[in-house]
């Protein structure tokens, strides 16, 4: 049991459960910390590639919003239950990324990069396009939160965002298990071999190829599951959701919170990234100039994000 | 079915908007074929070249404006590149990525501060307006002078790339950079101006898209995107790969507006896709440091 409740997690579930009764100080309100979970559960999906594959995404995006079409899709047109919703925002993703992967998985460094956000873009434009599917521009809107059954249970409504904020953390937190689970097995040590040295660990008998193709699925996965969740959190999906800014994003994010040296790292860069995003967005329409200034200074500054300040490398490079 | 007279017009257009876009790949592909590294900002340098050219033309003209918003484009090229660019080099190239990603974000800002939100559309020049009776069809002269302009722009790269002494030392130095200095060149020198050059073709690519597309402040991402495909279907710092790469993406995004034109924008991707499977490093694209 010890394994599994590892006192960090604790520590993080507690600040969690304060966190909404902490945001009003700073103007903040509670659907944002539902959005600070999302977030991060996006960031620590991607993350699992980013530092532990060693493979830079460059076309996330794609992903979390194939989940957040899938899950509104499933919505409108087939059932209006929440765990189906859910599983199809996972499997619809999972099924993308695997193929994705299955054709950029033998590239390597900038390459790789460059592939993602190709194939992020055309996820981007068929989102766009297929009006009748999409709904192109306009996007899906007008969709509503389902309420959470679980069997012997009465059925609980998420209308209320403190409803929500808390269905939010226990998926976050069973995702974050669960992703630091991965990391710490067998498996994980393969993925962080390949992205200390490929070549090595192809002599050493594994077939690198597979193994990166499984941590972009699942990372895929995660991120279908995030957009999902954020589909229920807007309870509407744009085209926007999918462009190459917002994959660009999430790997700032994640860098800005340190995720290369520090396994929370992209847990506290969406925690500031969303709070800023709505702190800077209330005095200046021209939020993006002040936000690209601070991605430029951090990169230029602290490269290893802010986590990276304290060098507790132990959680990556083990 | 569209006739024969649709399938050559929309043929020249291909070719036509093809050089265009090599002309936007190509800055592109020589930062990163030379210095190793991915360029978000070239798109916003392409924007700022337009915007540039659409203040400068009511006073200066078309020429003028030509010829100075280019300059002035390197110019900012050459200072991103001192101030912030150069403490990549060395680095993982995802910070250099990040960091012209910042770049790109906040410049995109800074455009719509100082012009506006709104799109402005430019006028061709005066000596330009109008079509021009090629025999079989009326055709846009200023898009024939864009392709003429396009292509010469491209000669003279390829000019000083094979030409001239300097360009061998720019290619030695996108091989092996260590040897290239060793035999007295100066490296750091040599890598700021490619980056303004690169800035330099981003922004008169911009200077000649600006009657085209008309100018707006998310026009770079309508160059940056091009850009990657191209550079990911002529392979990684090859001269004939990008020009081959561009005409491959004009022709097909101008022949698929013809059979399926709500997914035009989409062809160029799945192009790329499809040349990546046969061809694992673009058309011309030989095994690059940047794999690793």
């Amino acid at each position: 049991m010890r394994r599994f409740l590892k006192l960090p997690f604790v520590w993080m579930f507690l600040f969690f459960l304060v966190l909404p009764y902490l945001l009003p100080l700073i103007k903040g309100y509670t659907a944002l910390a539902s959005e600070i979970l999302i977030y991060a559960m996006f960031a620590l999906g991607f993350n699992l590639l980013l530092s532990y594959t060693g493979l830079a995404s460059f076309g996330h995006a794609a992903f979390f919003g194939i989940g957040a079409y899938a899950m509104a899709l499933t919505q409108l047109k087939l059932s209006d239950d929440l765990w189906l919703g859910l599983l199809m925002g996972m499997v619809a993703a999972g099924f993308f990324a695997g193929i994705v992967g299955a054709i950029i998985c033998r590239k390597r460094g900038i390459y790789f990069s460059l592939l993602t956000l190709a194939f992020s873009q055309m996820f981007f434009f068929i989102a766009f396009r297929w009006d009748e599917v999409t709904g192109g521009e306009t996007g899906l809107t007008g969709l509503r939160r389902p309420p959470l059954r679980l069997p012997g249970l009465p059925a609980v409504s998420l209308t209320e965002p403190m409803a929500f904020y808390l269905f939010a953390l226990a998926v976050f937190m069973v995702v974050m298990i669960l992703i630091w689970r991965l990391v710490h097995s067998p498996f994980g040590s393969v993925l962080q071999s390949i992205k200390q040295n490929e070549v090595r660990a192809k002599y050493l008998g594994y077939n690198t190829v597979f193994y990166k193709w499984v941590s972009f699925t699942i990372s895929g996965i995660i991120s279908g599951l995030a957009g999902a969740m954020f589909l229920l959190q807007q309870d509407a999906v744009f085209p926007t959701y999918l462009n190459w800014t917002e994959s660009g994003n999430v790997v700032m994010v994640t860098i800005m919170g340190g995720g290369v040296v520090n396994f929370f790292g992209p847990i506290l860069g969406a925690g500031i990234f969303v709070i800023l995003q709505n702190a800077i967005g209330a005095y200046t329409e021209h939020w993006l100039l002040i936000l690209g200034l601070i991605f430029i200074a951090i990169i230029m500054v602290i490269p290893e994000g802010i986590l990276g300040l304290f060098k507790r490398t132990k959680t990556v490079q083990q | 079915m569209p006739s024969g007279i649709d399938f050559l017009s929309q043929g020249i257009n291909g070719i036509v908007l093809g050089l265009l876009f090599s002309l936007i790949a190509i800055g592109f592909t020589l930062m990163l074929g030379v210095i190793g590294i991915i360029n978000f900002a070239h798109g916003v340098l392409f924007a700022l070249g337009a915007y540039f050219a659409f203040t400068l033309r009511n006073s200066l003209g078309f020429w003028a404006a030509l010829i100075i918003s280019p300059l002035l484009v390197g110019l900012i090229g050459i200072i991103i590149e001192r101030l912030a660019v150069r403490r990549m080099y060395g680095k993982d190239a995802l910070f250099c990525l990040l960091l012209t990603f910042g770049i790109a974000m906040s410049g995109e800002e800074l455009i719509r501060m100082v012009w506006g939100k709104l799109g402005h559309s430019i006028a061709a020049p005066a000596f330009v307006s109008g079509s021009i009776d090629l025999g079989f069809m009326l055709y846009s002269k200023y898009r024939l002078l864009l392709a003429v302009l396009s292509a010469l722009i491209l000669f003279l790269v390829w000019l000083f790339l094979e030409k001239t002494s300097y360009g061998a030392i720019v290619k030695a130095g996108a091989q092996d950079s260590e040897m290239v200095a060793a035999l007295g060149n100066n490296i750091s020198r040599m890598r700021t101006l490619v980056f303004g050059i690169g800035s330099a073709l981003a922004g008169v690519a911009g200077v000649i898209a600006a009657p085209l597309w008309s100018v707006r402040p998310g026009m770079g991402n309508d160059a940056i995107m091009p850009a990657f495909v191209i550079v990911v279907l002529g392979g990684i710092g090859s001269f004939w790969g990008t020009v081959i790469g561009g005409l491959a993406v004009g022709l097909s995004v101008s022949l698929a507006v013809m059979f399926f034109p709500r997914m035009s924008d989409l062809v160029m991707y799945i192009l790329a896709a499809v040349v990546l499977l046969f061809w694992p490093r673009g058309i011309m694209g030989e095994k690059s440091i940047l794999e690793d």
